[in-house]
């Protein structure tokens, strides 16, 4: 299956992972407009936005409709829409493309969730493997802090759906540390490079800008 | 019925066969023959679940379907319909009957270009049903029933993997690729295949004789 095989796809696939609330979408970003003041062809993509599916998904969120099972294929429909018509092609025409969440992210939700490890791996073999994929580690009790903030955790985010406990904000740090220790898991077995999401803005863009060209520079693009 | 640990005390019986070999016909008489010995009954059409049968409409009508895309959608589908309706209706002791299962997702999948293995595992879940009948009909039946009453669909003619700019030829094509799946499986899951050309009422003879052999063994009682 491809998600276990390099690619040979002109360009580069960069991936960032991690709970919600562990900065690593402002880390793309950073990292994204510096890419583009070298001059370079960068495109950014994010879970469940594809034209196809993701609204869909959203309101049967709402309505609370999901089972772990039609969650996950869901999510699976969004993703394999945005890796056929912006993914790979984007590869293929030799861009960076940066993506925030990839399929480690259903790998961590569904598997936390209750659905079968390799039923979840085997339906994502489609997938192309990344270059690059950055797991940003937080614990849960900090990224409900985090979150918070803006907003109170979501019937699924918080894994409601499992009844882990009738108080949402308990039930949320319960699930996400489910997830964690799934990433933590895949960091060995596909290679995350787990960083300390508890550092600052500066001190995380700083490694992660020495990945990403050590990264790049094996691709032949050095910045 | 017995799957992945779990018993149903009802009993899922499946029809497959590709479009025009007269699935519906047979399902609605062999529901009303089930309903008059006084056993429940519950048919269950391949997609037609709440959460997302619609979404597959308009995603056909749009064009915006990839195989894989097709493949998850589809799967999405039927694991709603499982666990919303069919398994509850198996646990409630009913008799499940079933126009298309897995196999037509294997079916039209594979000839779409997906590794059967795959699209095999997608569906590992589903409970293994209790008879599955197979209506065979050779293609060119096939294409006389179809033009003579719904007509050449776009993607019942697999228009979607540009097979052939011809109408006609792409269905025949097509067809002729799932018929070709649907005969590596007969063996594999035990299709009681069935002659789809017979008159209507010889069909239904032959599946009752079947399914009346599970219903004397008291499996229902």
């Amino acid at each position: 299956m491809r998600l276990f095989n390099e690619h040979n796809l002109k360009g580069t696939l960069i991936c960032v992972e991690g709970i919600d609330g562990s900065g690593k979408s402002t880390q793309l970003a950073i990292l994204r407009d510096w890419l583009k003041s070298k001059g370079l062809d960068v495109i950014f993509t994010e879970w469940n936005s594809s034209e196809l599916i993701s609204q869909t998904t959203k309101k049967a969120k709402k309505k609370n409709l999901l089972s772990p099972r039609t969650f996950s294929l869901l999510h699976a429909v969004d993703f394999a829409d945005r890796l056929e018509q912006i993914i790979i092609p984007a590869l293929k025409a030799g861009f960076i493309v940066l993506a925030d969440r990839y399929v480690y992210t259903a790998f961590a939700r569904d598997v936390a969730r209750g659905v079968d490890k390799d039923w979840v791996r085997n339906m994502y073999g489609f997938a192309v493997k990344p270059d690059l994929t950055l797991y940003y580690s937080i614990n849960a009790e900090t990224s409900l802090e985090r979150i918070c903030a803006n907003r109170t955790p979501s019937f699924y985010e918080a894994g409601m759906d499992l009844k882990l406990s009738n108080n949402p904000y308990k039930s949320y740090v319960i699930f996400q540390n489910m997830v964690n220790a799934e990433y933590l898991q895949m960091v060995d077995e596909f290679g995350l490079i787990k960083i300390d999401a508890q550092q600052s803005i500066h001190a995380k863009q700083v490694k992660m800008r020495e990945l990403v060209r050590e990264c790049l520079a094996k691709k032949g693009i050095n910045i | 019925m017995e799957q992945n640990g779990k018993k149903y005390p009802g009993l899922l019986i499946v029809i497959e066969g590709t479009d025009g070999s007269g699935k519906s016909t047979q399902i609605n008489l062999l529901k009303r023959w089930i309903e008059d010995k006084s056993y429940g009954c519950m048919v269950s059409e391949w997609k037609t679940s709440r959460l997302i049968a619609n979404v597959i409409d308009d995603a056909k009508d749009r064009n915006l379907l990839n195989a894989t895309t097709f493949s998850l959608l589809y799967a999405a589908d039927f694991a709603d319909r499982l666990e919303n309706t069919i398994i509850p209706a198996l646990n409630a002791g009913f008799v499940v009957l079933l126009d298309r299962y897995t196999y037509t997702a294997f079916a039209r999948d594979v000839v779409r270009g997906q590794d059967f293995e795959w699209v095999q595992k997608l569906y590992g879940y589903a409970p293994e049903p209790d008879l599955v009948f197979y209506l065979d009909v050779p293609i060119d039946i096939l294409l006389k029933r179809v033009i003579g009453t719904t007509g050449l669909d776009y993607w019942e003619s697999g228009r979607d993997i540009g097979l052939s700019t011809d109408f006609y030829s792409s269905f025949e094509i097509y067809q002729g690729k799932c018929l070709e799946e649907y005969a590596k499986m007969k063996d594999l899951y035990n299709f009681i295949s069935i002659d789809g050309t017979l008159p209507v009422n010889d069909i239904h003879k032959k599946m009752v004789e079947k399914v009346q052999e599970v219903l004397d063994s008291g499996r229902l009682d």
